[in-house]
């Protein structure tokens, strides 16, 4: 496992355990080090642990509301300007503009496509 | 008469004839032209009021009514409510099977072969169809729930029709359609919720492509509306199977399918052209079907430019 710390770092924040590790293989086998939390409080003490790279944010957590979650680490000093990927999972419930203005970069509608998945953390990553 | 409430938001003449009865008078007014809950119970009232009964009596038949249909307002937004989490729970394991399937398919856990390639990727096609189907059934409660609100904007048809096609430009090579759109460049833009547009375009595209045997033709326009210029019309025609006359008001419903063996093959809820009919009508528009069997189909739906009167919940 050697060479991992220079890998680009993805916290994954999904509360199903199926879907996260699903997203876990696609992203470890892409060339990414995966940080998975399963709740909002776990991503919000990942990502003062682990510094993230980007962070992939499922909207439908069990313990707050994944908006609230964006809010919290826009408002933090060091994941003020991390790039934050919105996963969200019910069709016209999609608020594009409720994820912008809490902070996210971007969002990606369930069932994600894992190629485009990958095009998007790529774009965020060079950037 | 706190008593006439409930109908007074409703239908007017409704609250005519309620008045009438709180009156002590005109009682035999009352028919059931519908099956909806207020007037069946209207009507529930009138039957089961004795002769000449006391204003007393009224009141408190009506506050039962009043109980009941509140009842069972909350009970079709409970049932509604079930559903969509129904769909949703539904939705998130076939998620993770879809996105495993792709991992496989993409050789990231290994090489796979070309016969095992081809078993997953219809594995994560058959998922897909089954994650649209539930897609169609929450949309559905929503609409049916009245829970949806239109996110109007001002775009481009040419946006929306382009897009559409991105969507289904694979199925549309499959099957080797040749594809047209024309769309007039200097149409104005139209007041719509784009999303509702892209379903509703993507809907009728489907089916298009569905029902069109390959090689065949698939043409979407959009232009004004011959009937009001301020509004757009968009045509979705096929060269496809076609619609018997006698079919097209039953398709729009809720569960309905033309020849159901067919409509076996074909996938579907039988949900999709009610959700659209639904979403052009909350734009104000309407949504109708030209076509005779065996010589194609096409479908029509209208929105409002940006030059039409009245605009509906602007953002």
């Amino acid at each position: 496992m050697s060479g991992d710390a220079d890998l680009p770092r993805v916290l994954l924040v999904e509360d199903n355990e199926a879907i996260r590790g699903a997203f876990s293989i696609l992203l470890e086998e892409s060339g990414y080090r995966v940080v998975q939390a399963a709740s909002g409080a776990e991503a919000l003490h990942a990502s003062a642990a682990e510094r993230p790279h980007l962070i992939l944010l499922d909207l439908g957590l069990p313990d707050m509301s994944g908006l609230e979650v964006a809010r919290t680490l826009r408002a933090r000093e060091e994941t003020g300007s991390t790039p934050i990927v919105a996963l969200t999972g019910r069709a016209l419930e999609t608020d594009a503009e409720a994820c912008m203005a809490a902070g996210c970069t971007d969002y990606l509608t369930k069932p994600i496509d894992t190629e485009q998945l990958l095009r998007v953390l790529a774009g965020h990553l060079d950037g | 008469m706190i008593e006439l409430r409930l109908y007074l938001h409703g239908d007017d003449r409704e609250a005519e004839r309620l008045r009438e009865l709180i009156a002590g008078e005109g009682f035999r007014l009352v028919d059931t032209p519908g099956s909806d809950a207020p007037k069946t119970l209207l009507a529930g009232f009138e039957e089961s009021l004795p002769a000449g009964a006391s204003r007393e009596t009224m009141a408190r038949r009506i506050e039962e009514m009043e109980r009941t249909i509140l009842e069972l307002r909350n009970l079709d937004v409970a049932k509604s409510q079930f559903l969509t989490n129904v769909s949703h729970e539904l939705r998130t394991p076939l998620t993770a099977i879809v996105t495993y399937g792709e991992v496989l398919r993409d050789g990231l856990l290994g090489e796979v072969n070309a016969r095992q390639r081809e078993a997953i990727e219809s594995m994560i096609n058959s998922c897909r169809q089954l994650l649209s189907m539930i897609e169609e059934i929450l949309m559905y409660a929503r609409t049916n729930a009245r829970a949806i609100e239109l996110q109007p904007s001002e775009f481009q048809l040419t946006d929306v029709v382009g897009h559409v096609y991105d969507m289904n430009a694979s199925l549309i090579q499959q099957k080797s359609l040749h594809y047209e759109a024309k769309v007039n460049g200097a149409l104005p833009q139209v007041w719509a919720d784009r999303d509702k547009v892209v379903h509703v375009l993507g809907n009728l595209i489907g089916n298009a492509i569905d029902f069109t045997p390959h090689a065949g033709t698939l043409r979407v326009e959009a232009r004004r509306s011959p009937e009001n210029p301020a509004w757009l019309e968009v045509v979705v025609e096929d060269s496809g199977i076609g619609i018997d006359p006698r079919h097209h008001e039953m398709i729009f419903q809720e569960f309905a399918q033309v020849d159901s063996s067919r409509a076996r093959m074909h996938h579907g809820t039988g949900l999709g052209l009610a959700i659209a009919r639904k979403f052009v009508q909350l734009h104000g528009g309407k949504i109708w079907v030209e076509s005779t069997l065996g010589s194609g189909s096409r479908f029509f739906f209208t929105l409002p430019s940006v030059e039409a009167g009245e605009r509906l919940g602007a953002a």
